[in-house]
């Protein structure tokens, strides 16, 4: 199998091609300098182009200097499942604080926080109980104290709760 | 003389002292939410100052930009989320001793540090206020753009390991830097229709997300109920023996950020890394850098407090606001019609020397304030690894939306979390990318001002002396990294053989 530099100076390629593309999409202004506002962004292009090239050269001498592999042996390494267990965690990280994103507008900051909590902490190994709930609770009522009542910041109310309360009053 | 009887006189007359001390607090408290940078901190309590006498009013301000400095540190050290852009380079090492048990020890260091770089910097302000301005006025565009290329010139010794990889995370921090509207000729670059890009892609983001993000992405791979292993529960203040140790880093940080912060748009951050950088090369331990070295906390930490002091400087002489902060200050000042310049110690010396009183009891105080509040915040770090890190994202969210109450600014937070998160594992180095990202404006804007002035003679860069200068330094950096690689790969090829 090719080494890992041949891969990233490969997918390093082609993001440079694609920017060093956009850059050229950048509008002229009749204002603009000699160097123009694409001047810099196609140079970078080409600048990533070239280490990723090097990067792939460098993967290319790795894989012609590697020793072929003793076949047969006992091997230690981990089944490809449990190699991306821990990615596939890691992405469920980014799945939660993208759910919170898509929610708050709904729910509000104080229970949307309140919720993120309680998710992150249980997904990260915290048991379901009253522990974990009241940590969550007693956070996000911490956390809406500070941001919104102390500091002022405009935190979303959330429509839903706006909603529920509209129609009490 | 006179000057000691106004800042005596502010002190014992006026309630400035009790403003420093609570800017200390506040600015701690700002300083170590990510999200509330200096600038926001000092922002918020800027409409309570209207009714304050002037010297109370701008002793507040300045002490909150004081405490603030210093508060970016902690959460860098204890949850690797840098409160500041200059606590980015205080993060490594820091989380490094933390995750070791010494996460008191690197608390203690960081606090001894920005006290220390806090009063060199506050004796520079008063010492070399105008001689240090005439320097700040020889700085035109070829010369900021030689700065910026000093700067980046770092990024040949951050990359230990790969030069190439390195590289590529400054020119990935770079292309970030391009985003939004152009310098220049307000073309917009990258925003793809986006108002949100407009104003381009703020540093904190893109830091909080590869730092601190990524750093949550990888510990839920290995999910836990339990509290750290090495826990450390108390401060602890560097020994007799440490703090010998420490002199050098904290010499280099304090030069560093002496220069840096007469510089008006360099700042605390630019200064922290090339502290970084230079203590490393001058370290008899160079190879504990980024595995958790007290001199690499020392350095940055000594030099962005030292900016705090020094960033006044062209402020104070010229009114020329080096930073968000600072223009925060001279907006204190006007409030007040308190006009910046040389004037204003011939008009008003007791505001001005009441200012130094003022800085020299928060600096003391930054002290004792942060000796208070690290305790606790060791003690919070301390618990179960789940809630730890629930309520670390929980803050990540509520402060990131607090700089532009901005939902889409969150989304490009998860997004820097998950670049970083490939990068951890593809073994890029992050102090590059975050050191192209907070110098490609500078760089770019300054070029381009240059050549504009010259009719694109490129030849203005090396005619200029300040510009020819600093580019030479730049080169001696990359050849002195370059050498010290090559003799540092020859050494290993003679022990292979």
């Amino acid at each position: 199998m090719m080494p890992k530099d041949f891969w990233i100076g490969s997918v390093g390629l082609g993001f440079a091609a694609i920017y060093w593309f956009e850059a050229g999409k950048i509008r002229i202004s009749p204002l603009d300098d000699p160097v123009t506002a694409a001047g810099l962004p196609k140079a970078l292009g080409i600048v990533f182009g070239v280490l990723a090239i090097v990067m792939i050269v460098r993967g290319l001498l790795e894989f012609a200097g590697r020793r072929p592999a003793v076949s047969g042996g006992i091997t230690d390494q981990p089944k490809p499942g449990e190699r991306m267990r821990p990615h596939l965690r890691a992405a469920g990280v980014l799945a939660i604080g993208v759910a919170y994103l898509l929610l708050i507008p709904y729910v509000g900051y104080a229970l949307g926080i309140m919720a993120l909590m309680l998710a992150i902490s249980m997904y990260i190994g915290a048991p379901l109980g009253v522990r974990s709930v009241m940590t969550a609770v007693l956070g996000g009522i911490f956390f809406h104290l500070l941001f919104v009542e102390l500091l002022g910041i405009p935190l979303p109310e959330g429509a839903l709760i706006e909603t529920l309360l509209g129609s009490k009053s | 003389m006179e000057g000691l009887n106004h800042a005596w006189t502010a002190l014992t007359t006026t309630p400035a002292a009790f403003a420093a001390v609570g800017g200390v607090i506040w600015g701690i408290l700002g300083g170590a939410l990510p999200g509330i940078s200096p600038s926001i901190a000092m922002a918020l309590l800027l409409p309570f100052t209207y009714t304050m006498d002037p010297i109370p009013a701008i002793v507040l301000l300045a002490s909150t930009y004081v405490g603030a400095e210093y508060g970016g540190s902690i959460p860098a050290i204890l949850i690797r989320t840098p409160g500041t852009n200059a606590a980015a380079a205080t993060a490594i090492d820091g989380y490094e001793m933390l995750k070791q048990g010494r996460g008191g020890e690197a608390l203690g260091i960081s606090l001894v540090s920005g006290v220390i770089g806090g009063l060199i910097g506050l004796f520079f302000l008063v010492v070399l206020t105008e001689p240090l301005a005439r320097v700040a006025l020889a700085f035109t565009p070829p010369a900021y753009f030689a700065l910026g290329i000093l700067g980046l010139s770092v990024i040949a010794s951050l990359s230990a390991g790969s030069l190439v990889k390195g590289l590529m995370a400054g020119v990935i921090g770079l292309m970030i830097a391009t985003v939004g509207t152009d310098p220049i000729s307000g073309v917009n670059r990258f925003t793809y229709g986006s108002p949100d890009l407009l104003g381009g892609i703020p540093f904190i983001l893109v830091m909080v997300g590869v730092f601190a993000v990524s750093e949550l992405c990888a510990q839920a791979g290995k999910p836990a109920w339990d509290r750290p292993e090495k826990a450390q529960t108390r401060i602890k203040l560097p020994s007799w023996a440490m703090m010998k140790r420490l002199r050098k880093p904290q010499a280099i940080g304090s030069g560093i950020g002496l220069f840096e912060g007469c510089m008006p748009g360099a700042g605390g951050s630019i200064a922290a890394f090339m502290a970084y950088n230079e203590a490393r090369r001058w370290s008899k331990h160079p190879e504990e850098f980024g595995h958790g070295s007290p001199e690499a906390i020392a350095a940055p930490e000594c030099a962005n407090n030292t900016v705090a002091g020094t960033a006044l400087v062209p402020m104070l002489s010229f009114g020329i606001p080096g930073s968000n902060s600072t223009a925060i200050l001279l907006g204190g000042l006007l409030i007040h019609g308190l006009q910046p310049g040389p004037l204003l110690f011939v008009q008003h010396p007791d505001v001005v020397y009441g200012l130094f009183g003022g800085l020299l009891v928060a600096n003391l105080s930054l002290f004792f304030v942060g000796m208070l509040v690290l305790t606790p915040a060791i003690w919070l770090v301390n618990r179960p690894k789940p809630y730890l890190m629930a309520a670390i994202y929980a803050l990540i969210f509520s402060g990131i939306y607090s700089i532009d109450h901005s939902l889409f600014d969150l989304y490009i937070v998860l997004l820097a979390g998950a670049v970083g998160y490939a990068m951890r594992l593809l073994g890029f180095p992050f102090l590059p990318l975050v050191l192209g990202l907070v110098l490609g404006y500078l760089i770019e804007s300054n070029y381009r001002r240059s050549l504009l002035l010259t009719n694109g003679d490129h030849r203005v860069f090396i005619e200029d002396p300040v510009s020819l200068g600093l580019l030479i330094t730049a080169v001696v950096f990359i050849a002195g990294s370059a050498l010290r690689d090559l003799r540092a790969a020859r050494r290993e090829k003679d022990v292979d053989a």
